[in-house]
């Protein structure tokens, strides 16, 4: 019967050609778009678990950055306008989860562009990526190598931004000369850890022991404290700690009596932050992460649309919820917009190429560079200026912008010294 | 140097004090039922999330958030005893699944209640008691290591002094035994199933305010006493009580001096140690290993 069919219809050759086709198409991802069709975009990023705090409150500043952009009439590619449409993925923060996440968010679920975390999933994701040719983005650029070359950190450049703090530490408070760090020893804290040694060196701020890395599972801080408070440092410094981990850090120095200074990547929920403490205790306390209800985001250097309202928006819709990632993700997605309908295409290869013409970006906090070729192998994480903020009578408020780059030119062989002896340099990273 | 070797003595005899608690219950169940019971970890996770829903959100006073903390967590040990053990009790192998299933339940329910985000305990004190300029602790700590001092010399009294506890350690050296002499296996289950979970039930309700709450918490609480109970001899009370004072001076000490990392490594190397040396664990009997 089966060859019966190949006599009436179609000759053995084409039968394989066509047979050859359908399997290729079926693996790899849908890229052709129909008038009117929605695109969606994937959100594998973690829900749930101890990371979720940079996951979940991303995907809210999505649906609120989705909404304002359908509602304006969506994107447009080519004549046609079109929804935009998120489709999340809990990974977890595991390799295999988000293996398995973005298998199914391409294949099943047909998504022209996949957000990530990064970190310790992005070795699980990159197989498919390969694979695929899917564009991905990612909040950490350390997970950038020659090799990623559909994976973009268009937003966050975590952790090189972390050495505008230090630098406006330094120039700001000159008196204080000696620090102590702790991390979790993670593919987050280790790169920080590196960043911040390479920042403090170059302000001439001693290290008083060696960083204290810490199990991720750990709950409880009092030892950690101790060991950091032996040595009566100047500045205490929580490197890239989840939240759940800074806030009893925070609890264990205010009850261990720390009065120093103390400097992070984040402070997310603040608020919460100084009820377990004092407004006297935070006072002063430096991170990254601005609330997007400052004023110095309304200036004609910020990228970000109307970061004031958005902020507004957020907090009415999920009160209390803010934190350093609730405008990330929507940041990358106004990047790609903004590459696709340069473009005129949602294919990656496309989106890609517009997104990096001419090597230059509108990242949200200044027009920036795409950089990153003696750092991860290749220039896809797109770098300019970085927010240094600080808590002052219980409110974050940015005290300026600071250059990665001009750091970088000044001290780039610092950062790479201590990323090498931590093992982070692209071409050391497993 | 000594002001380091005293507040990090102090670390060590808070964490002793919860570890105690939490591994005791374990012991308890074990002893009693001859089940590892895998969800333990969550059950100290939903003492923490009725602080939550009491103290936190419904401003009722911390301790008798703390005392519903206990009896609702010994309540969801019932349950467990009543659906799970009881009908698998010849079973042990079956119990344990069961146990892994009731963790997920239990993930899914604190997910579905309170979201996936860390939640915010107010302090229930700011005090702090201070011996020195660097020797200090918390008032928050205090209350946990004299409430967990208190509950644990309860259950000694409760076991060696009364006839419920001669019934439950009857139960637990031969339940056969027991039963020929009309101790009803099912009440002594229960009660055990009860003082078991709501110990790690109540451990979990102290710490709340002192550590980060969240859905996943009960994983790290699970291994360290899992690693508590194999040391201490699998079955034996007073082993687990001594362990975790070990286990907690060893780890808050390598953290202190060391790092986070080894401390966790010099723990799993304690407990291989005395698999090797003597693998009943310090207390355990032939019987139960």
């Amino acid at each position: 019967m089966f060859s019966n069919i190949l006599k009436k219809d179609l000759s053995r050759r084409t039968f394989l050609k066509s047979t050859a086709a359908t399997a290729l198409s079926a693996g790899l991802p849908s890229i052709a778009l129909a008038a009117g069709e929605p695109i969606k975009i994937g959100f594998l990023a973690p829900l749930t678990g101890a990371t979720a705090a940079w996951g979940a409150p991303g995907l809210s500043g999505c649906e609120i950055w989705a909404e304002k952009v359908n509602a304006a009439g969506g994107i447009k590619i080519g004549d046609n306008s079109h929804m935009i449409e998120f489709v999340s993925y809990d990974n977890e923060y595991d390799p295999a989860k988000a293996r398995t996440g973005a298998t199914k968010l391409i294949r099943e679920d047909g998504v022209k562009f996949v957000m990530m975390l990064g970190g310790d999933t992005w070795p699980g994701v990159q197989p498919v990526a390969d694979r695929t040719g899917m564009l991905f983005s990612t909040l950490l650029p350390s997970d950038l190598s020659p090799e990623t070359t559909t994976l973009l950190a268009p937003t966050e450049v975590h952790p090189i931004y972390l050495v505008t703090g230090v630098q406006w530490l330094a120039e700001n408070k000159p008196e204080l000369k000696t620090a102590v760090m702790c991390a979790q020893d993670d593919a987050l804290g280790l790169p920080s850890v590196a960043t911040y040694l390479a920042a403090f060196e170059a302000a001439g701020i001693e290290m008083q022991d060696e960083p204290l890395l810490f199990d991720p599972a750990t709950t409880d801080f009092a030892p950690i404290v101790t060991r950091l408070l032996s040595t009566s440092p100047d500045i205490v410094c929580l490197d890239t700690c989840y939240s759940d981990y800074v806030h009893p850090i925070c609890e264990q120095l205010f009850q261990q009596g720390y009065k120093g200074q103390i400097i992070s990547a984040t402070a997310d929920f603040y608020d919460q932050l100084i009820a377990k403490t004092s407004k006297e205790f935070m006072e002063g306390f430096i991170f990254q992460f601005p609330d997007f209800d400052d004023p110095a985001l309304n200036g004609d250097n910020i990228n970000f649309d109307d970061a004031n309202g958005f902020y507004e928006e957020y907090n009415k819709r999920f009160p209390g919820q803010w934190g350093a990632v609730s405008w990330e993700y929507a940041a990358i997605m106004q990047l790609w917009k903004a590459g696709a309908e340069k473009a005129g295409s949602v294919e990656p290869d496309a989106v890609l190429a517009a997104m990096k013409d001419d090597g230059k970006g509108k990242h949200a906090f200044g027009d920036a560079d795409w950089w990153g070729t003696e750092m991860f192998g290749i220039d896809n994480a797109l770098v300019g200026d970085w927010p240094v903020v600080v808590i002052e009578n219980g409110k974050a408020v940015i005290k300026g912008f600071k250059s990665i780059p001009a750091w970088y030119e000044q001290h780039g062989d610092l950062l790479i010294k201590h990323m090498s002896a931590y093992d982070q340099m692209w071409n050391q990273r497993g | 140097m000594f002001e380091l070797l005293a507040q990090t003595s102090l670390n060590a005899i808070y964490a002793a004090s919860y570890i105690s608690l939490v591994a005791v219950g374990l012991v308890l169940i074990f002893g009693v039922m001859g089940v590892i019971n895998f969800a333990h970890g969550e059950l100290f996770m939903a003492g923490s999330y009725v602080v939550v829903a009491l103290y936190a959100d419904r401003m009722v006073p911390f301790f008798v958030a703390v005392a519903a903390g206990l009896i609702f967590v010994g309540l969801l040990g019932l349950l467990m005893e009543r659906a799970l053990f009881r009908p698998l009790r010849d079973n042990p192998l079956g119990g344990l699944v069961a146990s892994i299933g009731f963790l997920m339940v239990l993930q899914a329910l604190a997910v579905l209640g309170f979201g996936v985000r860390m939640e915010h305990i107010p302090p229930v004190t700011q005090d702090v008691i201070r011996f020195a300029d660097k020797i200090s602790i918390p008032v928050a700590r205090v209350y946990v290591i004299v409430t967990a001092f208190v509950m644990l010399s309860a259950l000694w009294y409760f076991l060696k002094r009364t006839r419920f506890g001669w019934a439950l350690r009857a139960s637990a050296q031969d339940p056969e035994a027991a039963a020929l002499q009309g101790i009803s296996v099912t009440q002594t289950a229960m009660i055990a199933m009860f003082i078991g979970a709501g110990f790690a039930g109540m451990a979990g309700a102290l710490t709340a305010p002192l550590i980060s709450i969240n859905p996943h918490m009960g994983h790290s609480v699970i291994i360290t006493a899992f690693i508590v109970i194999i040391v201490g001899g699998v079955g034996s009370l007073e082993g687990a009580v001594l362990a975790s004072v070990v286990y907690a001076f060893v780890h808050t000490f390598v953290t202190t001096f060391f790092d986070g990392v080894l401390a966790d490594i010099t723990g799993l190397a304690l407990m291989l140690i005395v698999l090797i040396v003597k693998p009943t664990g310090l207390f355990g009997s032939a019987d139960r290993a």
